[in-house]
């Protein structure tokens, strides 16, 4: 098997305190995919980033990045990543340039054309103290010193926040690019709109706790759809609430209104089958809306 | 790598590093002014004497300092008091600022996150402080013997190195152990008061150790008890210069070995 870009196993952190921050992560990414992590804020997100990057300690588990684990060769696999940190802070006093300068001193390699040519892209302001730069343009720094070394593996934190959609769809341009090369991309982000369209698999973390892993195609299939039915007579919603994976949103005399997967339709049209339909209206599917359903479940369930 | 933790560190506090030594070189030039009022000022002297055993103890104005001279002047007038203040507080705001206060602000978080070895991140930044702490000797050197020549002080230069030697390993010592406080908690507020409340311990112990019995047995903990008083009257205790100097680097190990063991602040 090969060795995965990034590997979890079992991997927890719990603050002072007793707050499980992260709890039994078992993750792995692939070489040359892009990996979405998704969860709202506060869910273990950056919790994670950091156990990999080894600025905190895990209480259990390890990690690996690169096959390099995050513990005991930490040096070496930090070299070979690029990252974003999910609060980046700078030195206000440096000019953008010296800035970087700076940064390719402390990894001890600079490329300059190849930090010429994503500071043009992404037209960076190179002159003016960090400062006076608005929160986008630093960002545009954090994601020049991110890539410019060209590394294998970028561990990115919230990479667009502070972009204007137009820089925006020039990183997602940026990240397929990347990808096409044979890097590969750990995207965490709190939407799923952000990611859905770069991102080959999503990983669904709340409370600490990883809740899903799939393909944005196969989450897409498992979105709801909302289906309004309106039949002759009254209804009765149990005979469609009994269904799995059906949840009955609303009753109104003869009109009923649900959401269920797709796997579910074959169910909902048999149970609407023995009552007289007056009409029938199916919604496409919304896959922020199994999103949000994901981190509700998980909440139900912790509750 | 690690010389780019070492510049920046320096950098970072270049304007304020040229305040001191401004401020040093303006202080001891203003007082050189004054000695040729009081040379040999038998009232002067007498005032002196006067002070409470206490005070003069503190001040290591002891039989073998003549205020009235120039090298009995500036030991009394200096190297008591402001110089080592001066110094160790030029040592501790530096080595505060460049591990505790750079975690405070969120910026460790991305260096850290580079091929960077944590302890070897310490020893690049406890060696700014190094220098930082040596150019303001040397700044202080060149004040005084400035001043030596212009208002015939007459201070002697092989005593006048070793005194700002011993008063530059005593801010070594507090400037790295404000690196280790840094290194243990991510507190810049600690990483100034424990080193402040060291210094002004041990002072005390230094100073007044001859007075008071049952501090006497505490006066090897104390930095300026080693590096003995009034350098210029009574030449500098070189003996107790590497013993400072050991601490000191006893306090940037601790520094460097601390910094892995923790994890690193959320910014």
């Amino acid at each position: 098997m090969p060795v995965p870009a990034i590997e979890a196993v079992g991997l927890s952190k719990t603050y002072r305190g007793g707050v499980e921050a992260l709890v039994g992560l078992d993750l792995r990414v692939e070489h040359g995919e892009v990996f979405g992590f998704l969860g709202p804020n506060g869910a273990g997100k950056s919790t994670t980033i950091r156990l990999l990057l080894d600025l905190i300690r895990p209480t259990a588990g390890t990690a690996t990045l690169l096959g390099l684990d995050s513990r005991t060769a930490g040096i070496e696999a930090r070299r070979r990543i690029g990252y974003v940190p999910g609060d980046l802070r700078l030195y206000d006093r440096l000019t953008g340039r010296r800035q970087l300068d700076s940064l390719a001193r402390l990894r001890g390699f600079a490329d300059d054309a190849r930090r010429d040519a994503l500071v043009a892209r992404f037209d960076v302001p190179l002159d003016r103290p960090i400062r006076e730069l608005s929160k986008g343009n630093r960002q545009k720094l954090g994601i020049v010193q991110a890539f410019m070394h060209d590394p294998e593996l970028l561990v990115l934190d919230e990479p667009t926040g502070g972009l204007d959609p137009l820089l925006q769809e020039e990183f997602r341009a940026l990240v397929r690019e990347t990808i096409a090369r044979g890097r590969t991309i750990f995207l965490s982000s709190h939407s799923l709109d952000e990611v859905q369209h770069i991102a080959d698999r999503v990983g669904i973390i709340r409370a600490g706790r990883l809740i899903d892993v799939d393909s944005v195609d196969a989450l897409r299939e498992r979105a709801l759809r909302h289906v309004e039915i309106t039949f002759a007579g009254s209804v009765e919603p149990g005979r469609f609430a009994a269904l799995d994976g059906v949840r009955v949103r609303h009753v109104d005399d003869g009109t009923l209104r649900l959401s269920a997967p797709a796997t579910a339709m074959d169910g909902v049209v048999k149970a609407a089958a023995g009552l007289e339909v007056v009409d029938l209206v199916a919604a496409p599917a919304d896959l922020e809306e199994i999103f949000l359903e994901l981190y509700r479940e998980a909440d139900d369930g912790g509750a | 790598m690690v010389r780019e933790l070492f510049r920046r560190g320096l950098d970072d506090h270049r304007r304020a590093l040229a305040s001191w030594c401004a401020g040093i070189g303006a202080y001891a030039l203003m007082l050189a002014a004054i000695f040729p009022s009081v040379e040999g000022s038998a009232d002067f002297s007498k005032l002196v004497q006067s002070y409470p055993e206490a005070l003069k103890s503190l001040f290591g104005l002891t039989g073998s300092v003549n205020i009235g001279t120039g090298r009995g002047f500036v030991d009394t007038e200096l190297f008591s008091f402001m110089l080592p203040l001066f110094a160790i507080v030029l040592a501790i705001g530096s080595g505060a600022r460049t591990l505790a206060g750079e975690e405070d602000a969120g910026r460790l978080e991305l260096v850290l996150a580079y091929p960077v070895r944590r302890g070897a991140a310490v020893l690049g930044k406890g060696a700014a402080v190094a220098v930082e702490v040596a150019v303001f000797c040397a700044a202080s050197y060149a004040a005084l013997a400035l001043s030596s020549v212009a208002f015939g002080l007459d201070l002697p230069p092989g005593r006048l190195a070793g005194g700002l030697l011993g008063v530059g390993l005593l801010a070594l010592f507090h400037g790295w152990l404000a690196l280790a406080v840094g290194a243990a908690w991510p507190s810049r507020a600690l990483a100034i008061g424990v080193p402040a409340a060291v210094a002004a311990g041990t002072y005390l112990v230094g100073g007044l150790h001859d007075l008071a019995s049952w501090l006497d047995p505490l006066r090897f903990v104390s930095g300026f008890w080693w590096v003995g008083q009034a350098p210029l009257s009574n030449d500098p205790r070189w003996s107790g210069l590497p013993v400072v100097a050991l601490a000191a680097v006893a306090a940037l190990g601790a520094a460097a070995y601390l910094i892995e063991r923790r994890d690193l602040e959320t910014p």
